[in-house]
């Protein structure tokens, strides 16, 4: 999540009102509120809103919502002269480039570290790890144009960002820092991108790192911006983004000549919405005139387009707005999310339980009327637990997850069973008899259906306990079985039993074997039962499949 | 006044002895002594009898100290084995002389020169030697002069013995010569008594109502097992029909089928448990693939690039149950639709006290011509009031497969306002490529988080620890313990 630091002073020069207000009304555009400290504010804003990753666009829709200043913000673009060529060779490694110019840039420390959290904050949510797009800013006074970015030989040699000596990129990618952190990026192409300037002077290793020969002060005055990147949109996104924020911090910005094409041109995309259809999404009636006058406090443009349409200029720097509902919900914004009344609709509707679920309640009530205790043990488990320590085999179908997050949680629970031999383990210290039951999901190949299983510990459990149990949870299921001895080898010999549906196996019963007691540090008997409860008369046909 | 029987025989016996020690009166009334001291405190507390404690501390003699017993202490016994003098080595044979010699010396009885063990003059008993005599007499001995030395040598060991001497007081006299009904009472009640008639003067022997029962336990639910069915009672109130569904959803419909970007990050390896299994795409999933490509027919520009059928057959343990949401809206294109599930979801997440890799999420859908979003405030609103938050507001809020989105906090005493859970509408992208016409309402929320609050726990993990002592402990039915 992007959590984004709002300096008190900055913010209330840009936002022209005070921190109090700020901070009250922000979460109402949609945004946490994190920290309060003596001199900034910490606010998280979601993934979708980038634009907002910058007290500078904060600032802008901030002064929107207040109604200090609506409507789309103008920015001007006057052409740099400046010129960037790319290099066909590039098209299978990272073919897009953004740029731009921005003069007059008048920072101090504290402005570029807001520079430099913006950057991260658009690597993570439209660069993806900087893999679909990086961000590189230069000093422009430092090099001169036209400017190349290149696919070029790795055994090709600079000074990077925080370095003293020349170092090339394949040593780049093992010896600096970021090199390690983002390699995987790169590491499979036989050339790398670089950028270059006209005296082939090095600027960047796109996605990596930035030459020392550019960096950012606070002398410098005018900035080039590099956006390169695998997906055209993100690339140009993010430059919208970081020039409207420069601009709205009274920078001046000036197109770059990419490959003929003149860049960025800030301009807003129109669309022509209908005021009908936000009605209906939002439960207000709203008049074009209305509607209109709420998308411009969201610092969009809108005029009433006829007599049932708004004519909409999105900002350039709005990413978010793929479709017209996306207008609709900042129309909702504006009018305020705590001004809507709540109403139920006339939707009339008839209550139906899943038989699935009804099984289960079946289960339970049979089950804890027989004295056992519901435990709702995980679905993830491991090997040891659902089959070494039952002494079965493991199932062909136990699934496994491919990045287990711990050896405990490595595969997707087969059976209920060993899960409540496991309960009986982490109870052992408290009073006997316990009796414990459970009901829930296993999966085998892929396929998701449901079982129940009972345990019960105490000196006398026995065969009798557990055939009893199973019999009658089966009679009060309706379910027609018949038994035979069983060959599971966590039960005892001539002590288990297999519930037989229509020849099929569905279920076991028995006294627990005393190794699988001992696996699990038991120290008393333990009669159980398990039921495929897919046998019982009712059970859907359709599986739960992916 | 009513006397249990065993009183009353207490006081009769007592009537002709006037004080007894318990011991006696066991025997007397044939009983063991336990249970007349029961009874006489019984009937002490009815001030008719007294009864007077007295503890006492004796000496019984250790497993070493018994065999010694009769023979005189192992010193003593070596002593007495020869005459006036032997060589050491000769003394060394007798069985005892290790522990012997030492203390022969200790006490000034014998000197050892040249090897040679010389008696010295005195060599009379000492008061161990007496306390240790007496022991022969009865087995034990009271507190006294070497007694302690015994101890501190483990021949004798401290054992503390509790007597008690019940006396009738002149009110027990009083009522003793009232006179007594000393019928025999009945502990059951049997068959044969109340068939018979006999019950009518039959006196049942009473119960101290001041008495703990034994604790039992019953079987039943777990107490996370009923906050969910409370909620689906809830749900079905508001006339929802339950959806049920598997755990391995492949990527099409846990993500892309939500539009979500195949880049976004929740399709990482870091986030969501992937498996090495795929499935098979669904008839019609190109209306997907061009919804996420340009937008498909709707106003929407889509993500762009291009969509990988690859990855969308790739399985997955399910992050939501919205996978299952939109699997029952494809099944079921026409209004009205309202629906719910509850069930498992999985993050790769590691874990803490408030977060696991899998636990229960509730998620609702409302599809029905002209519905709105404050349809979907009232629908969040009258389902928060029945799960008890009665107060409720919203915030905007975002999730990738619905627009507009609002975040409900609720108001729970001493923490103030909760986030609790996520809604929206379905975006176009979601509904249009499954012929779904309608507005679809939707929210969710992690129900084990309600259930901590409701619960009082602090760790998730005891939900699904199931520590039996707190399932029998947590009452089946009202507030937290």
């Amino acid at each position: 999540m992007a959590i984004i630091t709002l300096p008190y002073r900055y913010l209330e020069r840009l936002a022209g009102t005070d921190r109090q207000t700020v901070i009250d009304r922000v979460p109402m555009i949609g945004a946490d509120v994190e920290r309060i400290e003596v001199d900034h504010v910490d606010v998280e804003f979601f993934p979708n809103r980038p634009d907002l990753y910058s007290p500078e666009g904060v600032a802008r829709a901030m002064r929107g919502f207040l109604g200090i200043e609506e409507g789309l913000p103008a920015y001007t673009v006057r052409p740099s002269g400046i010129t960037f060529s790319v290099d066909p060779g590039l098209a299978d490694i990272r073919p897009y480039l953004g740029s731009a110019v921005i003069r007059n840039v008048n920072l101090d420390e504290e402005s570029i570290q807001s520079l430099m959290s913006l950057q991260e904050a658009l690597h993570w949510a439209v660069g993806r790890g900087r893999g679909k797009v990086a961000i590189g800013v230069h000093d422009l006074d430092t090099v001169t144009s036209p400017f190349r970015y290149i696919a070029s030989p790795r055994s090709r040699a600079f000074v990077p960002l925080d370095f003293e000596r020349e170092m090339t990129m394949e040593e780049i990618l093992t010896d600096h820092p970021k090199g390690r952190d983002y390699a995987h990026l790169v590491e499979n192409f036989h050339t790398f991108p670089l950028i270059v300037d006209a005296e082939n002077r090095v600027l960047s290793f796109p996605p990596i790192i930035n030459g020392e020969l550019t960096r950012v002060t606070a002398a410098t005055k005018n900035i080039l911006l590099d956006c390169t990147g695998t997906d055209r949109k993100a690339v140009i996104t993010a430059v919208n983004i970081i020039c409207t924020a420069l601009a709205e911090a009274g920078a001046t910005i000036e197109s770059v000549t990419v490959e003929g094409d003149e860049m960025p041109t800030l301009a807003p995309v129109e669309r022509v919405v209908s005021v009908g259809e936000c009605s209906r999404l939002l439960g207000l009636s709203l008049t074009p005139q209305e509607m209109a006058r709420l998308l411009r406090r969201m610092r969009f443009g809108a005029e009433p387009d006829g007599a049932s349409r708004v004519r909409v200029l999105v900002p350039c720097y709005r990413s978010d707005i793929l479709h017209d509902w996306d207008i609709f919900e900042d129309v909702a914004i504006a009018h305020g999310i705590e001004n809507f009344d709540a109403v139920l609709p006339a939707t009339s509707t008839v209550a139906q339980e899943h038989p699935v679920t009804a099984i289960g309640r079946a289960v339970r009530s049979v089950m804890t009327g027989l004295g056992h205790l519901e435990v709702i043990p995980f679905t993830l488990t491991n090997d040891r637990v659902l089959y070494a320590n039952m002494q079965r085999e493991p199932s062909p179908g136990t699934l496994r997850v491919l990045h287990p997050i711990s050896e405990e949680q490595t595969v997707v629970r087969t059976d209920l069973l060993p899960l409540l031999m496991e309960m009986l383990q982490a109870n052992k210290h408290r009073e006997l008899p316990q009796r414990l039951f459970t009901v829930g999901d296993v999966v085998v190949d892929c396929i998701t259906s449901q079982k129940a299983a009972a345990v019960s510990i105490h000196p006398a459990a026995d065969f009798s306990e557990a055939y009893a149990a199973a019999d009658v949870l089966c009679r009060e299921l309706s379910l027609l079985y018949t038994v035979r001895e069983s060959a599971d080898p966590a039960f005892i010999d001539g002590r288990r039993g297999d519930i037989i549906v229509d020849g099929r196996v569905v279920g076991v019963f028995g006294e627990i074997h005393p190794a699988v007691l001992t696996a699990f540090d038991l120290e008393h008997p333990v009669a159980a039962f398990a039921l495929d409860l897919r046998a019982v008369p009712g059970y859907p046909v359709q599986p739960g499949t992916p | 006044m009513e006397l249990t029987l065993n009183e009353k025989r207490l006081l009769v016996v007592l009537g002709a002895m006037g004080s007894a020690d318990a011991a006696t009166l066991a025997e007397k009334m044939d009983t063991r002594r336990e249970a007349v001291v029961q009874y006489a405190n019984l009937a002490g507390e009815r001030g008719l009898v007294d009864v007077e404690k007295r503890v006492s501390r004796r000496y019984i003699p250790t497993e070493e100290g018994r065999a010694y017993v009769g023979k005189g202490l192992p010193e003593r016994q070596v002593l007495e084995s020869f005459e006036e003098s032997i060589p050491m080595r000769d003394l060394q044979a007798h069985p005892l002389a290790k522990i012997a010699i030492g203390w022969m010396r200790k006490k000034g009885w014998i000197a050892i020169r040249d090897g040679v063990v010389q008696k010295s003059g005195n060599t009379a008993p000492g008061p161990d030697e007496a306390a240790f005599a007496r022991i022969a007499e009865s087995g034990e001995i009271a507190d006294g002069e070497g007694v302690a030395d015994l101890a501190k040598r483990g021949l004798v060991e401290e054992e503390e013995t509790v007597a008690y001497t019940v006396s009738i007081t002149p009110r027990g006299r009083e009522l003793l010569a009232e006179g007594l009904d000393l019928q025999e009472e009945a502990g059951t009640l049997t068959r044969e008594q109340i068939l018979s008639g006999e019950w009518k003067s039959l006196p049942l022997r009473r119960y101290d109502v001041t008495k703990l029962p034994k604790r039992a336990y019953p079987g039943k639910a777990h107490p996370y097992q009923r906050i969910i069915d409370e909620m689906r009672r809830v749900l079905f109130d508001m006339g929802f029909e339950e959806m049920a569904g598997g755990i391995v959803q492949s990527s099409f419909w846990n993500f892309d089928a939500l539009f979500q970007p195949q880049d976004h990050p929740a399709r990482e390896m870091q986030d969501t448990f992937f498996l090495g299994e795929r499935w098979p795409l669904p008839r019609g999933y190109e209306r997907v693939r061009e919804m996420h490509e340009h937008g498909g027919e709707t106003s929407s520009t889509g993500w762009g690039g291009t969509w990988s059928a690859a990855k969308a057959q790739q399985c997955v343990l399910r992050t939501h149950t919205t996978s299952l949401s939109i699997q029952h809206l494809a099944a079921h294109p026409t209004p009205p639709v309202k629906a719910f599930c509850i069930g498992r979801v999985y993050r790769r997440e590691a874990i803490d006290p408030t977060h696991l890799a899998e636990f229960e999420q509730l998620e609702g859908i409302v599809m029905d011509e002209d519905v709105n979003f404050r349809h979907l405030l009232g629908f969040l609103k009258e389902f928060y009031a029945k799960m008890g938050f009665e107060k409720v507001r919203f915030r905007p809020g975002y999730f990738p497969y619905t627009e507009p989105s609002v975040e409900p906090e609720v108001y729970v005493d001493g923490l103030g306002w909760v986030e609790l859970g996520g809604a929206g509408i379905f975006r176009q992208e979601v509904t249009a490529p499954f012929g779904i016409e309608h507005p679809v309402l939707a929210w969710g929320l992690g129900i084990s988080r309600v259930a901590m609050l409701r619960l009082g726990l602090r760790d998730l993990r005891q939900l699904y620890r199931s520590d039996v002592e707190w399932v029998r402990e947590t009452p089946t039915y009202g507030g937290r313990r």
